[in-house]
């Protein structure tokens, strides 16, 4: 046996070997062994659409652009080819969308949302639908462009942007302070001083009266006794008894008008405007409260003996 | 003046020679390819000669040339890929590693290859017989060297370079799946798919072409080099020297040729 004769033999069989399984397999890779499925898509404008662009599936290509003409219409007719293996994908309710990427070319987009949907038959028209990004961009530059120019007005040296961040660093400052919000509300220490302080006594102011309410409904009780009592005195007081009630009204007033203003002072920390003019009208009614309450009380001890302290302090 | 007309001279002198060593290669190949029509040709003895040149030029350095081709595709592919996905443009990365290594650079480099090993050798060769008039004593006894020493160089030369590359083409799509989709078959589909949109008939034809006339470049010029040498010893080198420069030539310019003709 000739030895070189052998090597080459071997050599020539491996290689004839290779390339006809290659060549089956190139066949085999083109179609040449399966049917071939055919499509038309319907479109309004062939931009950018040539033969041999890519058809693909959830962005494997499944197929390719074979030709594309008008119609008697003057509609453009895409002709797309697909191997028989792939035509699966290719449902009655699938959508065909043509993408332009920025980058790459173009290709045509397989959308099948239902793969149980009944296939596409060979030969069936489809409408190809546009995505077309560069067209979109012009109008997004636009768009961010007005943007940009309202930001460039809102960031302006003197803009209101500026002002209220200086505001806001006026106002944060303050709230650092030794009165906190209150003192970043109100604008300065002493002010947030004077509603803590009102605040504090109209407590103290609440705290008496309701004693004094206390008092009252004793004393109401030893009337009753007084009046029910056999020496007359119920005739001598009915009188009175009457100017009592107006006072005793007068003092429930009075109450409500506190009650209102400790309303009004918490709902001074949250309301900025009203703020500062609700300080001095506190003040004041608090003042006018406890004068009332003050007079309420001589009126009182007036027409009975045996008050001791006749005034209502002011903490 | 005189300087003028010498300069001019020596240009036409160039071009001449130019012309008459084209000339003489293609009138060569135009008597090896009526040969190769006649019956006569067909015969035992040449056979031989074809097993015996494709068994030095292929067989012989088979395993280095595969192991070489193994390396430089396994660098380019890792090269491309790293490249493809920094840029993310993985997709076309299976695309660009099959046009890059079968379609042009495996080609390419296997004609070089073959061009220093065997087109060397032959080119001396036939220098050597040329100087030592075997050729014309081969003819007097009646051995004509076209038959029984060229043209089974040429055929030879052709079968191994088509060969070569078509291996090396193969191992290279094999280690561009291995690379891109590694050990399994999940990617068989899209390889599939892209191979089938790479390879068409005109491709596939004009990869032959080019293998072809590579192996016949790698040989035929050699070939007539050698016999142009000029029956003097130290006119050896000089004949190796020109014919592997008219080889390098030859196949940057089938390369250019291929190439302008695919994407031009």
């Amino acid at each position: 046996m000739n030895k070189l004769h052998f090597k080459v033999g071997l050599f020539a069989a491996a290689s004839l070997l290779l390339a006809g399984a290659f060549v089956v397999y190139l066949l085999h890779a083109r179609g040449f062994f399966e049917d071939t499925f055919h499509l038309q898509l319907a479109a309004s404008s062939a931009d950018g659409v040539a033969p041999g662009v890519p058809i693909v599936f959830s962005g494997i290509e499944i197929g390719r652009v074979t030709a594309l003409g008008l119609n008697d219409d003057g509609g453009i007719v895409i002709h797309a080819e697909f191997l028989g293996r792939n035509a699966k994908w290719l449902k009655q309710d699938s959508t065909f969308t043509l993408d332009k990427p920025l980058v790459g070319g173009a290709r045509i987009r397989v959308d099948s949302p239902d793969l149980g949907a009944p296939a596409l038959p060979d030969h069936s028209t489809m409408l190809l639908l546009t995505s077309d990004i560069s067209k979109e961009i012009p109008l997004l530059v636009e768009r961010v462009k007005a943007i940009l120019a309202n930001v460039e007005h809102l960031t302006r040296k003197d803009g209101e942007i500026n002002a209220t961040l200086a505001n806001v660093k006026t106002v944060t400052g303050r709230m650092t302070g030794e009165y906190g919000v209150l003192e970043g509300v109100l604008g300065s220490p002493e002010k947030a001083r004077a509603v803590t302080d009102s605040l504090d006594k109209t407590r103290a102011l609440i705290g008496k009266l309701d004693s004094l309410a206390l008092k009252v409904d004793g004393m109401a009780g030893k009337t009753d006794q007084w009046l029910f009592a056999p020496d007359g005195v119920a005739e001598h007081t009915r009188e009175s008894l009457a100017q009592v009630r107006l006072m005793l009204n007068d003092a429930q007033s009075s109450l409500k008008q506190a009650d209102a203003l400790m309303t009004n002072a918490v709902a001074i920390s949250a309301n900025l405007k009203d703020g500062t003019q609700d300080i001095a009208r506190l003040r004041a009614e608090i003042d006018d409260a406890v004068r009332k309450a003050n007079a309420l009380v001589n009126e009182i001890n007036r027409k009975w003996p045996f008050a001791r302290d006749p005034e209502v302090k002011l903490p | 003046m005189n300087f003028l007309a010498a300069s001019i001279e020596s240009l036409g002198a160039k071009v001449a020679g130019w012309f008459s060593v084209g000339y003489g290669m293609f009138a060569f190949l135009a008597q090896a390819g009526s040969l190769l029509l006649e019956r006569a040709t067909w015969n035992r003895a040449t056979f031989d000669v074809v097993v015996k040149q494709v068994y030095f030029t292929a067989v012989q350095i088979l395993h280095v040339f595969l192991g070489y081709a193994l390396v430089i595709s396994w660098l380019i592919i890792s090269i491309i890929l790293s490249t493809a996905r920094d840029f993310g443009l993985t997709e076309f990365a299976s695309e660009m590693t099959i046009r890059v290594l079968v379609l042009e650079l495996l080609p390419f480099l296997t004609a070089l290859f073959i061009a220093l090993r065997s087109g060397s050798a032959i080119n001396t060769e036939v220098a050597l017989m040329q100087v030592n008039n075997e050729l014309d004593a081969l003819a007097h006894c009646k051995v004509p060297p076209m038959q029984f020493e060229f043209l089974p160089r040429l055929i030879g030369g052709v079968i191994s370079v088509v060969t070569l590359a078509s291996l090396a083409g193969l191992l290279a799509l094999l280690m561009g799946y291995l690379a891109i989709y590694g050990m399994n078959t999940a990617g068989f589909a899209p390889f599939t798919q892209t191979i089938a949109k790479i390879f068409d008939f005109k491709i596939m034809a004009g990869l032959l072409a080019k293998c072809a006339l590579f192996g016949l470049a790698v040989t035929l010029i050699p070939v007539t080099a050698g016999l142009e040498t000029p029956k003097k010893l130290f006119m050896v080198p000089v004949s190796v020297l020109r014919g592997m420069m008219r080889v390098f030539f030859a196949i940057v310019a089938i390369e250019v040729v291929s190439l302008a003709l695919k994407y031009v």
